[in-house]
């Protein structure tokens, strides 16, 4: 069956067509991120704005590219959570009408659970159960996969997202937005001891996270140095930064694999793309013996493949959209 | 020719079916649900009880702006989703004259005061006089403060009508005016997507990729940013 997909929960329009899931015939993606660098970061309305002005024009490139007709489509699927409500509103709104235009089914998908579908497309023999750390600008959690439609969050940050970390990071540093890469890319000559930041943990769950701590660190540690007119060594103080993320990330999930008895384990996420945190996963599962899934950098940002490939399995576990379905900027994975 | 309109530029919506005739059906709600829900089904709902398809209209309308920065997208997207799916033209139409149809009830010669709130004290706007039973335009769409408002209308000697959700905002500085100015009657303040259709007809139809909203206002973000730079 092939499924248009669309996503436009945050700066990137995207859609795809999908075939039985996991092939992609086309991922048309259309990225913000020039519009909102001189912001530096993602201005909603302005996102929205730029949302409404390319979808219809993606969905015909998609189609075109694909070598198909409308008529050959079987689904919609749509990203319709969470994301900036505005954004979502315009995928949602054109996703419904051409799913009733066409008389075709419509299909609600989880915009994370999209994320961690990336990985079914990346790797045809991976199937659930497994183990998923999912980290984005806007989530970080770990998230046991039972099933392909059947999840369940064991640990999630109780304040900022470690994506958000990275930006926070990278604005304080004066690199340009989207700061992720460029903190990757400073750190890789950096020395990750040289500056001392902390590793919070919270009480209750030892699966939840904290990264406040560790970004208001980053931020005196440099507004400090500004003041007493020091130089920072900004490629060690990415790398120390960047360690820190890793640290709290990797040993917790290696962790819940053991308790859970998982031998496979995947990430997915924007910030699944950092090179520090692929390497970390790369060594702690050799070591474990446990079976590592990290997606192709082209998978791991926000696309319309995974949107895709979730819905395929949520078409096939019966989920179902009306013409009456709503974008919302939070929700339960 | 059938034309299916749409309209979701303030707090009501509605959906509307309108003929060489005039209007066949219209599905109107001002509930505060969000239009992002209501819109589609309405469109949905009214269709299948007409016993009519997509495939039976010849033009998509739809009010793209001014008006609430979101309700305009809904309704650009909904109809981009609709026009593309089914193959069909796109008319966009000025929310403001959609409205000023409303003016048709009034006598000939009226002038019709269209206002939508538009907060920051501003109202958009856009001033016609009716004439041979449609408004005629007399300004362009903008947003504009009730100073403005007052010294485009204050010598007119035609009557005037109030239309729109900024109606009761700027209706005390119009009367001060001892002008023979009235708040137009509440079923005739809404804008309606029979206006839409109104509107539409003459006007070109478009291609569902030249289809944008039109917002009159940049983002908060630019505006700000544009203060930083260029100053005030
Ligand atoms: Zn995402």
């Amino acid at each position: 069956m092939l499924i248009m997909s669309i996503e436009s929960t945050c700066d990137e329009t995207a859609v795809a067509i999908t075939e039985n899931g996991r092939k992609v015939l086309t991922d048309q993606i259309f990225s913000q991120a020039d519009l909102h660098a001189v912001y530096g970061g993602v201005v909603p309305e302005i996102a929205s704005r730029s949302h409404v002005e390319v979808i219809s024009q993606l969905s015909e490139r998609a189609l075109t590219v694909a070598g198909i007709t409308k008529n050959d489509l079987g689904a919609v699927a749509v990203s319709y959570a969470p994301g900036l409500i505005g954004a979502v509103l315009v995928g949602v709104n054109f996703a419904k009408s051409v799913a009733y235009a066409l008389s075709i089914p419509l299909i609600p998908v989880h915009h994370i659970k999209g994320h961690i579908a990336a990985n079914y497309i990346a790797f045809p023999e991976l199937e659930p159960p497994f183990l998923c750390l999912a980290i984005s600008g806007g989530n970080t959690m770990l998230v046991d996969v039972r099933g392909y439609t059947d999840m369940k969050i064991i640990g999630a940050t109780r304040d900022d997202a470690a994506g958000e970390c990275f930006d926070k990071t990278a604005r304080v540093l004066g690199l340009p937005y989207p700061g992720g890469k460029h903190v990757d890319a400073l750190s890789k000559t950096g020395d990750d001891s040289k500056y001392v930041l902390p590793r919070s943990h919270v009480e209750g769950n030892p699966y939840d996270m904290s990264f406040s701590g560790l970004k208001t660190s980053v931020v005196n540690l440099v507004h400090n140095a500004e003041q007493k007119g020091e130089t920072l060594d900004r490629e060690s103080l990415c790398a120390s930064f960047s360690r820190a993320v890793s640290e709290s990330l990797v040993p917790r999930t290696m962790q819940l694999a053991r308790e859970l008895g998982y031998k496979k384990i995947a990430v997915a996420g924007g910030v699944a793309a950092n090179s520090r945190i692929r390497e970390d996963f790369r060594i702690a599962a050799e070591k474990e013996g446990a079976q590592l899934f990290v997606p192709p950098l082209s998978l791991c940002g926000d696309n319309g493949a995974m949107i895709g490939c979730q819905g395929y399995y949520e078409f096939l576990a019966g989920t179902r959209a009306g013409s009456d379905l709503n974008a919302y900027a939070n929700m339960e994975l | 020719m059938r034309i299916l309109g749409f309209e979701s530029s303030a707090k009501s919506a509605s959906v509307a079916v309108c003929d060489e005739i005039g209007l066949i059906s219209q599905h109107f709600q001002n509930s505060g649900l969000t239009h992002s829900r209501t819109l589609l089904p309405m469109a949905e709902d009214m269709l299948k009880n007409l016993s009519l398809t997509l495939s039976d209209i010849d033009l998509i309308a739809v009010a793209q702006g001014p008006g609430s920065f979101t309700g305009i997208r809904i309704g650009v997207s909904a109809v981009k989703g609709l026009a593309w799916a089914a193959d069909k033209p796109v008319c966009g139409v000025s929310t403001l004259l959609a409205m000023a149809y409303n003016g048709v009830a009034f006598p000939e010669g009226s002038l019709i005061c269209c206002v939508m709130d538009a907060k920051r004290s501003q109202f958009y706007n856009a001033n016609f006089v009716i004439k041979d039973g449609i408004p005629v335009r007399l300004c362009e769409d903008r947003a504009i403060g009730t100073a403005k408002l007052v010294e485009d209308i204050e010598n007119t000697n035609n009557s005037v009508f109030v239309i729109g959700d900024g109606a009761s905002m700027c209706y005390n500085a119009l009367e001060n005016l001892k002008l023979d100015a009235h708040i137009a009657p509440e079923p005739l303040r809404h804008q309606s997507a029979w206006g839409v259709c109104m509107a539409a007809k003459r006007e070109n139809a478009q291609s569902v990729h030249e289809l944008l909203p039109v917002y009159l206002r940049l983002s908060q973000a630019e505006r700000e940013r544009q203060d930083r730079v260029f100053g005030k």
